[in-house]
């Protein structure tokens, strides 16, 4: 899987990396960049769910990265500390785009667009889009993670600074409400 | 039906939630970062530092609810008078008592006593409680207890308006009420960071006060403070963790607290609360 490859890096190459950065080795600056923006932008778009957000985000994360690189201390991988900022910057903007449309959208749009969801007759990828939607933000997380992108829960436990065991219990939860949602579905996986 | 056909069902049926692109707009992204950092830094106040608190600072409860609504009975005049003043006649004045050490600074306002109302002067609604005094004249006409404008109050020093003082404007009752509330929020964050995971009596306090502290922020946020460029942002994160404080529960997991301590710092909120708020300027507490 394409998580091997970044795996695989290792932590010499990364302080080596770093180093360069730290010096200002624009070059180094670039290989960081194309060694992890695939793995940023896929996250920030599977919790952004939009190509413009995941840019900014992605940018933001790299912008911060470069700036902060040089107090990066080597206690996770430089994948992790990256992955860190990546879902830190995308679940703060989140957070600041749902408060500045919940401020823009007029209450009637809002209760208009609730009752067509629901006399739809939604299929299963909009059912599961909707569902993963109103998880709560750890869960979402950590289901995005680990079950949509592959991460393991040691790489979500670095990521989010959350114990392993946290991260099982945050999946079990988001897959049990999920379950209860999704339960018109339930031939589909029991057959 | 089997937990194991279930997972495999999730996972297979949620690789369309959200499904990214197959290719990364590298290079759109890589300009964009270049452009962004060739423009200058963000604004990150005091350099970006995330800077610890000492575990030993801490605040009495009762402090912190006296401190809290103390700043709230402040913040909520200063802010309503600034909006009032501002939609009212410009020939009118303000009386602003500035802050002392050790008091809540007072900024008060009454309807003028003249002879002849002015077109466009505003009777206030209610000035009970208040330590207010305002003149539509500008050399000083008397007010109702026939005190001149400029010596009232307990014999507080004050700063009278008939005429355009740096000091007495609106904007800057409303810089004042914005650094009063920086300075309650600090206090907020720093008791909330050094505060025992397992105290929920704490939790619930700070709750309350962050619940109070949200409201001002966003008042703020709708005030001419927001106009300004590095404040702005300042208030629309310290909105975000106020939120994130107010909404942990009693239960709540140390997770919980995590992600807001992580919102602290990566933001590097603190550090901007700290920078905003002039040096010598009166701290919540």
């Amino acid at each position: 899987m394409e998580m091997v490859a970044y795996e695989s890096r290792s932590s010499v190459n990364d302080t080596q990396l770093i180093t360069r950065v730290v010096a200002g080795d624009a070059a180094a600056e670039r290989e960081l960049y194309e060694t992890y923006v695939d793995r940023i932008y896929r996250l920030a778009f599977r919790l952004a769910g939009e190509d413009e957000l995941a840019r900014d985000f992605t940018q933001a994360t790299f912008i911060r990265a470069f700036e902060k690189i040089g107090t990066f201390r080597g206690e996770s991988s430089l994948s992790t500390w990256l992955h860190s900022i990546g879902v830190s910057v995308a679940l703060n903007g989140l957070r600041k785009t749902k408060r500045l449309r919940n401020r823009e959208a007029p209450m009637e749009e809002g209760l208009t667009i609730g009752a067509s969801r629901t006399e739809a007759e939604p299929d299963l990828k909009e059912r599961m889009a909707r569902a993963i939607d109103a998880l709560s933000d750890k869960y979402r997380t950590v289901f995005v993670m680990h079950d949509v992108e592959g991460y393991t829960h040691e790489e979500i436990s670095g990521t989010l600074n959350i114990p392993i065991g946290t991260s099982k219990s945050h999946l079990f939860q988001a897959r049990s409400k999920l379950r209860v949602a999704l339960a018109d579905f339930a031939p589909e996986w029991a057959s | 039906m089997t937990e194991d056909n279930f997972e495999e069902f999730l996972k297979k049926a949620a690789q369309s939630y959200n499904a990214p692109p197959a290719r990364t707009p590298r290079e759109d992204m890589w300009r964009a970062i270049h452009a962004q950092r060739a423009a200058g830094p963000r604004v990150v106040y005091g350099g970006g530092s995330t800077m610890r608190e000492s575990s030993g600072r801490r605040f009495g409860s009762r402090i912190w609810m006296g401190a809290a609504a103390a700043a709230v009975l402040f913040l909520a005049a200063g802010v309503g008078i600034g909006r009032w003043s501002a939609r009212s006649n410009s020939t009118r004045s303000v009386a602003v008592s500035p802050p002392k050490t050790g008091s809540t600074p007072t900024l008060t306002e009454e309807p003028p006593v003249t002879t002849a109302p002015q077109a466009g002067a505003i009777e206030p609604s209610n000035t009970s409680g208040r330590q207010s005094r305002i003149s539509a004249s500008p050399d000083g006409a008397r007010g109702r207890d026939g005190r001149r404008p400029d010596v009232i109050g307990r014999g507080e020093p004050q700063v009278a308006l008939g005429v355009p003082q740096p000091n007495s404007t609106p904007a800057s009752a409303y810089q004042l009420a914005a650094v009063r509330h920086l300075s309650e929020a600090e206090a907020l964050l720093t008791s909330f960071r050094t505060r025992s995971n397992a105290d929920q009596q704490m939790d619930a306090q700070l709750g309350s006060w962050a619940r109070e502290l949200l409201s001002n922020t966003r008042l703020l946020l709708d005030s001419p403070v927001a106009n300004d460029p590095q404040r702005r942002p300042l208030l629309e994160d310290l909105e975000l963790v106020l939120v994130q404080i107010v909404q942990l529960s009693p239960g709540s997991t140390p997770q919980d607290r995590e992600l807001i301590e992580k919102t602290l710092q990566h933001d590097h909120v603190m550090t901007r609360l700290r920078t905003a708020i002039p040096a010598g300027s009166q701290r919540g507490s």
